[in-house]
C-alpha cells in the first residue's frame, strides 16, 4: 500500500505503483476500450506471470465473507479467470465489466502497469490515434571519425534494459516516468510509453495530489517506436487539444516536459565516444505502416513511388538470374484488371463528357503504373494523411500545359474530401486566387510563394487515381507528387524537393 | 469428404463440393501456365530453334506469302529476346555486378533522367536472394561526379560510410578518370566491390548463424523422450542488425556474447554465467571462424 514517507528519488515510477480505483482517469482509460478488448485485457492481467504488477483482490483465509459486497472476492486465479472467460461468451454492457473491475477485483487501485497496458490496447485499437514524426539518429559529427573506422556500426545498438536506465538518468529530479516497453502485434516495433508525473516523489502520494484533473492528462503520456533494425524512431506529436483555457501554462509545461524527453533519447542511446542526435526525416504520419515501410530496417527507405519495383517482394523470384523465362511485358498484366477498372469508374461518378477510348485509359493506367509502380494503391493501407509542400519556382514564362495541372490537382484533390475539412478549403482557394492573379503579372527570375496541402486517406493514391482518370497527365507530373522522396513535408526547388537527397544518404 | 459444419450457417454439401473442384482446377491451370511459359523459353532458346527459324524465313522471302505459311518474324523477334535475356542471365551468375540503364520518370530529373542501375546478385545458402540495387545519377552540373540517387540496400549495410569513402562528392572530389592531382577520387569500381563484399558478408553471417541454430537444434521442438544428448545451448541469435554480434545462451544460465570481424573471424567473446566470466568457453569460442562455433562449443562440453 502507500507508504507514509516520500523521499524525494530519482528512480523512475515502479510498474507495481496503485492508482486508487476511483481516479477519474482509471475509469476513462477503462471506458475508452471497446468491451471484448477490455475482457482479454482483463485475461491478460489474470496471467500468471503478470501477478507482481497486476494482481486482483482475491479471498484470502482471514477474510471474512461480506454478505454486502456485491462483487465478492474470488478464492483463486483460476477462478476469476473462469469468471471473465464467462463474461466474453456472453453479452453484456461495458459498464458491467468496468465496475467489477473497479469496485470489485481491483478495488484497492490499478497499477500504473495496468493503465499502461489499457493505453496501450487503445492505441492498437485505434492506429490511427497518434500522429508520428520520423526521427534519424545519427551519430554526431566531428567526433572520433578514424579512416578505417568499421567497429561503429550504422545503427546504434539498442538494448531496453539498458536505454530505460540511460533514459531515466537524463530525467529531471523533480519528474518521475513511467516506463511501459510493448511489443507491435503486427509491426516489427517495439513501443515505449512514457507517462510522466511531475512530481520528486515516487510514491503514491505524489499520484493523489490535488491537481488531480491534469494528473493523468493524455498530453502527460507519449509514445516512441523503434523500429527493428532500422536508425530510426518514431515519436508520437503533442495531441495539440489544450481546449481549457485555464490549461495554457500546462500545456507549455508539458510541451517541455516532452522536448526533454525527446532530448533524453540520442544521449540515452550514446556511449562514452559514441555519441549521437536525432534529425528531422521531414516525414510524420498518423499509419505506422508506411512509417515502417519508409523509414525502417528494409529495403524501400530510399525506393519508393516507381523506384518500390526494384525494392519489393515479387512473386516466385521473377527477379533472379535462373530465371530463363521472359519478363511478362507491362502491358499485358493490365488485361486483367482491365474489367475492374471499368466498373470502378463508374463508381466513382466523375463526369466526362468523352467517350473514353480503352486504349486511352489503358495507356493512362500505364502511365500511372510507371510512375508509381505497385505503390499509392487505394486499399494498401499505406497512407499518408497530409502532404504539404511549398513551391520555390521559378515562374514559368510560358503559360505551359503542365501549369494547369497543377491547378486541376489542387482543385480536385481536397475538393473530394472537403465535406469533411471544409477549414482547409478556404485556404486553397485562396491559394488558388493568388495563382490566377499571378497569371497576369509573369515575370521572369520572379519565384511566388506556393504553398499546396494535399489531405486525405491516402494521399498519393488519390493522386493515381487522378492520372487513371486523365485529370493529372501522368508524364509531366512532377516526382514528388508519386511519393518517391518519402517525405510529408517539403520545399519544392526546380520541380524536386529541395535539401533532400532522396537516397537518405 | 465433406467437413463438419458448423451450426452458424448451413452449407449446401454440393456447393462445397464445386467450390473444391473449382479452386483445383484453377491451380491446375496456374501450373500448366507456368509450365508451358519454360517450354516456350526453352524452346526458343535453343540453337537449332533458332536455325530452322532463319531457314524458314530466307525461304519465306523467296516465295511469295501464302495464307498457308506462318509468319516467323514475330517468332524470330522473341527468339531474339530470349537470347538477350539468356545473355543478361549469365552475366548476372558469373559477374555478380551488373550495370543497367534507367530513364527516371520524373520529367524534373536532373541529367536528363539518365540513371545508372547497379544490381548486386547474392546466393545464400545455394540460392539467389532479391537482388539488391543502387541507381546512379550525375546531379552536378558541368561535372561528372556520381550521386546515388536510390537504392534498396537495407540499413544494415552501411552504404553512406563506402559511398564517403569511395564516391565522395563534397569539396575536394573529383569524377572517374579526372587527372587532378590531390583530389578525392570517386571509383565506381572499388565502391560496387566494396558494396558487394559487405552484402555477401552480411549474408554468410546470418546463414552461419542459422546453421548454428540448426546445429543444435534450437527451432525443433525438444523430444521428451531423450533420445540422444541433452540440450546445452538453449538460444544463438544475432544480436544487432548487421548480425555481427552474436548471442549465446546457455541452459544452465550463462549468456556469451561474440564480436565477429569482417572477414567471419570471432574476435571478441564474452561469457558470463553466475559464478563470473567462464574464460575457458571464452577462449574456446574467440579461437577460430565464425562457422566453426558450433563444432568448438561442443568439444567443451561433451
Amino acid at each position: 500500500m502507500m507508504s507514509l514517507l516520500s523521499v524525494p528519488t530519482t528512480s523512475a515510477l515502479p510498474s507495481s505503483q496503485l492508482i486508487p480505483a476511483s481516479h477519474p482517469a482509471v475509469t476513462r482509460i477503462l471506458y475508452r476500450l471497446t468491451r471484448p478488448s477490455l475482457l482479454s485485457l482483463v485475461l491478460d492481467w489474470l496471467d500468471e506471470r503478470n501477478q507482481e504488477t497486476s494482481g486482483p483482490y482475491l479471498l484470502s483465509s482471514d477474510d471474512e465473507d461480506d454478505e454486502q459486497d456485491f462483487y465478492p472476492p474470488a478464492s483463486s486465479l483460476a477462478a476469476l479467470r473462469e469468471i471473465y472467460t464467462d463474461l466474453q461468451a456472453r453479452k453484456g454492457s461495458k459498464r458491467d465489466v468496468v465496475d467489477r473491475i473497479l469496485e470489485g477485483d481491483w478495488r484497492y487501485g490499478i497499477s500504473l502497469y495496468q493503465l499502461a497496458m489499457a493505453d496501450m490496447q487503445y492505441l492498437y485499437d485505434h492506429p490511427a490515434s497518434q500522429k508520428w514524426t520520423a526521427l534519424k539518429i545519427v551519430r554526431l559529427s566531428g567526433e572520433y571519425i578514424a579512416p578505417n573506422d568499421k567497429e561503429h556500426p550504422s545503427i546504434p545498438r539498442f538494448h531496453p534494459a539498458t536505454f530505460l536506465r540511460n533514459l531515466q538518468r537524463e530525467a529531471l529530479p523533480d519528474v518521475k516516468a513511467h516506463y511501459n516497453l510493448d511489443r507491435h502485434p503486427t509491426l516489427p516495433l517495439l513501443i515505449l510509453r512514457v507517462f510522466i508525473l511531475e512530481s520528486p516523489y515516487n510514491t503514491g502520494l505524489a499520484l493523489h495530489s490535488a491537481k488531480e484533473r491534469t494528473t493523468f492528462d493524455a498530453s502527460k503520456t507519449f509514445y516512441v517506436a523503434f523500429p527493428d533494425f532500422s536508425p530510426y524512431i518514431y515519436v508520437s506529436l503533442a495531441a495539440t487539444s489544450s481546449s481549457a483555457p485555464g490549461s495554457v501554462s500546462s500545456s507549455a509545461d508539458n510541451k517541455s516536459l516532452r522536448k526533454l524527453m525527446l532530448e533524453g533519447i540520442p544521449k540515452a542511446f550514446s556511449k562514452p565516444r559514441d555519441r549521437f542526435k536525432l534529425e528531422g526525416t521531414s516525414l510524420s504520419a498518423k499509419n505506422l505502416d508506411v512509417l515502417v515501410e519508409r523509414r525502417g530496417g528494409g529495403r524501400m527507405n530510399a525506393a519508393g513511388g516507381g523506384w518500390g519495383v526494384y525494392a519489393e517482394d515479387k512473386k516466385k523470384e521473377s527477379d533472379n538470374p535462373l530465371n530463363v523465362q521472359l519478363p511478362t511485358p507491362e502491358s499485358s498484366i493490365l488485361e486483367d484488371d482491365q474489367e475492374d477498372k471499368d466498373s470502378a469508374e463508374k463508381k466513382s461518378g466523375m463526369k466526362r463528357k468523352r467517350v473514353e477510348d480503352p486504349s486511352v485509359v489503358k495507356r493512362r493506367k500505364l502511365v500511372a503504373r510507371g510512375r508509381f509502380g505497385k505503390s499509392a494503391k487505394a486499399d494498401d493501407g499505406k497512407g499518408i494523411e497530409r502532404l504539404d509542400v511549398r513551391l520555390e519556382d521559378h515562374f514559368p514564362t510560358v503559360s505551359a500545359l503542365a501549369d494547369d495541372d497543377v491547378e486541376a490537382e489542387e482543385g480536385t484533390e481536397p475538393a473530394r474530401k472537403d465535406k469533411k475539412h471544409k477549414g482547409r478549403r478556404s485556404t486553397i482557394t485562396l491559394e488558388l486566387d493568388r495563382m490566377e492573379d499571378v497569371d497576369e503579372l509573369a515575370d521572369d527570375g520572379w519565384r511566388p510563394d506556393i504553398r499546396i496541402t494535399f489531405h486525405g486517406q491516402h494521399v498519393f493514391a488519390g493522386i493515381r487515381e487522378l492520372i487513371e482518370a486523365g485529370i493529372v497527365d501522368g508524364e509531366k507530373m512532377p516526382g514528388w507528387m508519386t511519393g518517391e522522396e518519402g517525405v510529408s513535408v517539403g520545399v519544392v526547388k526546380d520541380g524536386r524537393i529541395r535539401g533532400n537527397k532522396g537516397s537518405g544518404l | 469428404m465433406i467437413p463438419s459444419v458448423d451450426d452458424s450457417i448451413p452449407e449446401d454439401p454440393i456447393d462445397f463440393q464445386l467450390d473444391n473442384e473449382i479452386s483445383d482446377l484453377q491451380d491446375q491451370i496456374s501450373a500448366l501456365k507456368a509450365q508451358r511459359s519454360i517450354q516456350v523459353s526453352t524452346i526458343l532458346s535453343s540453337q537449332s530453334t533458332r536455325s530452322t527459324l532463319n531457314r524458314l524465313r530466307v525461304s519465306q522471302k523467296q516465295s511469295k506469302l501464302s495464307p498457308t505459311t506462318t509468319d516467323t518474324t514475330p517468332l524470330l523477334s522473341t527468339s531474339t529476346a530470349q537470347l538477350v535475356h539468356t545473355r543478361e542471365n549469365l552475366y548476372r551468375l558469373c559477374a555478380g555486378i551488373t550495370t543497367f540503364r534507367i530513364q527516371d520518370p520524373d520529367p524534373n530529373a536532373v541529367d536528363d533522367g539518365k540513371v545508372l542501375g547497379l544490381r548486386i546478385d547474392v546466393a545464400s545458402t545455394g540460392k539467389f536472394v532479391r537482388p539488391y540495387y543502387v541507381m546512379l545519377n550525375k546531379p552536378f552540373a558541368g561535372s561528372e561526379l556520381l550521386r546515388v540517387h536510390r537504392h534498396t540496400i537495407p540499413p544494415c549495410i552501411p552504404l553512406s560510410l563506402l559511398v564517403d569513402r569511395y564516391l565522395p562528392n563534397g569539396k575536394g572530389s573529383a569524377a572517374m578518370g579526372s587527372k587532378e592531382p590531390g583530389a578525392k577520387k570517386q571509383d565506381l569500381r572499388r565502391f560496387a566491390r566494396a558494396l558487394r563484399k559487405e552484402i555477401v558478408g552480411y549474408h554468410n553471417r546470418v546463414s552461419v548463424i542459422k546453421g548454428l541454430r540448426k546445429e543444435f537444434k534450437l527451432d525443433e521442438k525438444v523430444s521428451r523422450k531423450g533420445k540422444g544428448r541433452e540440450r546445452v545451448i538453449a538460444d544463438i541469435s544475432a544480436a544487432d542488425a548487421e548480425a555481427k554480434q552474436v548471442r549465446i545462451e546457455w541452459v544452465d544460465g550463462r549468456i556469451g556474447r561474440c564480436v565477429v570481424g569482417d572477414g567471419g573471424e570471432v574476435r571478441k567473446c564474452v561469457v558470463i554465467g553466475e559464478e563470473g566470466r567462464d574464460f575457458e568457453t571464452e577462449r574456446r569460442v574467440a579461437r577460430g571462424a565464425m562457422e566453426g562455433i558450433g563444432e568448438r562449443l561442443r568439444e567443451g562440453i561433451y
